[in-house]
């Protein structure tokens, strides 16, 4: 039992007359790559922010190595070992992307790998003199998964990091986190079944707020119920 | 050590060595005149330090130039109390650093950015000056205080006098250059970056480890702490303290001097402070009702035209050439 390092138990939360979330469990094991799917609206990003302790769950607790997370402040969130990458690319702009890695590792209580190896990992390392606000759309999502390794988390928790992405740069971000596998324990959210399917693991599936299957992708990707929720027959 | 830096280093040195020749040239009236000018551009780099930085506008900055100029007056002015020049400093740069602390506490960690931020320290300004003309047992209200000794204390054993103009204007010079390269060191190292970065974007910040409130605060304190030093410096050398040193009037003027000279460069705001006074002085004495016309008028255009300060012509000169030749 001590490897369970996030557990998110009968996790529900409510928005005036919208219930968002119900009854939602999740356990994230060290060193353990897992996926949320879900169509738009299924409550994918809020439940991420549950787990990242932005939002505080009405009902359920969420509990990061034994303590509970809800509404600390951000910077303790992350000093505890919780990275985020967000949905929307949130780079610092006026920042090169050298500058960038940095502010990230000087947030870090006891950042590990120097710049230049992170540049590498991310694939920038011909781009560490460019204005952040500069970089190709794809490259910034890069650039802020380089800065959530630089705080050498515990946990990783990806929102949609390949909203925007061509294919290629999609299968190149599914390699990227193939490579870090093992490392530490990611979370991903996404919808985008390609990339999913490259990842190739444990798999909750989201619809209207609860959940509609779990388990390993394959199983996930045969099942007559998911694929008609995201065909939009159900 | 990239070319940005250079520049500024370069510019830095021309500065100093200007004044450092100034006395050569100038008699007594002129120097005092520099002197004051550089007491209001010290002011003027301490709203930039923060305001540079963080991209939030501090609009009532004159409180703590004007907290300082009464505490150092106050202390200055009782006998009873020894040591007066160097109590009287402390007193200054600790008071305002205490009034920034206690109300920036409650803005930076109560969430206030932008122009709530703006709007709240506005109201600051106004109820200082306003407490400065009603507290007249203390301040001596409308009319202020009077008879203010200058500075004078032993370093050592070096006896620091400075009621003569010459000693009052190196001294006065010293401690702008090394405050501002102190603010510029700042900035451009660890600290700086991450208050960039929290400019940006202040969530992703925080996401990252930082404490960016605790960041924002410290900022605000030192850069207050250092308005009220300028203030300080000001009573003994002007020799009076007046409710319009923490006045509407001064926040306004010193976040033209900043926005003429260049947010963010530091020296800048120094040399706008001097340009502008110079200025005023020369108008103002042919016709005084022109100033604030034309004051107004050059911040428009400002504004308008060249939104990183005068020093930012010659950058914009070289990017409209650049441009002309990649055109080409």
């Amino acid at each position: 039992m001590s490897d369970i390092l996030l557990q998110a138990e009968n996790v529900g939360i409510r928005f005036g007359g919208l219930q968002a979330l119900e009854a939602l469990n999740l356990t994230v094991r060290d060193k353990e790559l897992c996926c949320i799917i879900g169509p738009n609206g299924a409550g994918k990003s809020t439940f991420l922010n549950v787990l990242t302790g932005t939002l505080r769950p009405t009902s359920g607790s969420v509990r990061f190595l034994g303590h509970d997370i809800a509404g600390l402040p951000l910077h303790r969130i992350a000093r505890l070992g919780i990275a985020r990458k967000f949905q929307i690319p949130s780079v610092f702009p006026s920042l090169s992307v050298e500058d960038n890695l940095k502010v990230a590792r000087w947030g870090a209580p006891s950042p590990v790998r120097p710049v230049g190896e992170l540049l590498e990992l991310v694939a920038l390392g011909n781009r560490a003199a460019t204005l952040a606000g500069e970089l190709a759309h794809g490259q910034k999502q890069w650039l802020e998964i380089g800065m959530a390794l630089a705080i050498e988390p515990r946990l990783l928790l990806l929102d949609e990091p390949t909203a925007g992405m061509t294919p290629q740069e999609t299968l190149a971000t599914a390699d990227m986190l193939l490579r870090l596998k093992g490392e530490f324990s990611i979370v991903a959210v996404e919808h985008d079944i390609r990339f999913v399917r490259a990842l190739n693991c444990e798999t909750l599936v989201l619809h209207q707020g609860r959940r509609l299957r779990s388990g390993p992708f394959h199983d996930i990707e045969t099942d007559e119920m998911v694929r008609d929720v995201y065909l939009g027959r159900r | 050590m990239i070319a940005r830096d250079r520049n500024w280093l370069l510019i830095f040195a021309i500065c100093v060595a200007l004044a450092v020749v100034y006395p050569l040239f100038a008699g007594g009236y002129q120097l005092t005149v520099i002197r004051d000018a550089l007491i209001f551009g010290l002011f003027a780099a301490s709203l930039d330090f923060f305001w540079g930085r963080t991209g939030i506008l501090c609009f009532g900055h004159a409180a703590f130039f004007g907290i300082g100029g009464y505490i150092m007056a106050l202390v200055t002015l009782n006998d009873a109390i020894p040591f007066g020049s160097l109590l009287g400093i402390i007193g200054a740069v600790a008071g305002a650093a205490f009034v920034a602390a206690i109300i920036g506490y409650f803005l930076f960690f109560g969430g206030i950015r932008g122009s709530y931020f703006t709007i709240v320290t506005l109201a600051m300004g106004v109820i200082c000056q306003q407490a400065a003309v009603s507290w007249s047992s203390v301040t001596g209200g409308d009319s202020g205080l009077i008879g203010i000794p200058p500075i004078e204390f032993d370093l050592g054993s070096l006896h620091i006098d400075l009621s003569q103009d010459l000693p009052s204007y190196i001294f006065v010079s010293a401690i702008v250059a090394v405050t501002v390269l102190a603010l510029w060191s700042i900035s451009r190292g660890r600290w700086g970056t991450v208050l960039t970065a929290i400019q940006d974007n202040e969530v992703r910040a925080a996401a990252l480890g930082h404490n960016a409130p605790l960041r924002l605060l410290v900022t605000f304190v030192l850069s207050a702490a250092i308005a009220g030093l300028a203030g300080a410096l000001y009573v003994c050398m002007a020799g009076l303290v007046a409710p319009d040193l923490s006045g509407l009037l001064l926040s306004t003027e010193v976040i033209v001097w900043v926005a003429v000279g260049g947010r963010g460069t530091l020296l800048g705001p120094v040399l706008g402070a001097i340009f502008i006074q110079r200025a005023q002085q020369t108008i103002s004495s042919f016709n005084p009702s022109l100033w604030p016309l034309l004051l107004g008028c050059v911040f428009v255009i400002i504004v308008f035209v060249l939104p990183d300060g005068i020093l930012s012509i010659y950058a914009r000169l070289k990017a409209l050439f650049k441009g002309g030749r990649r055109a080409q």
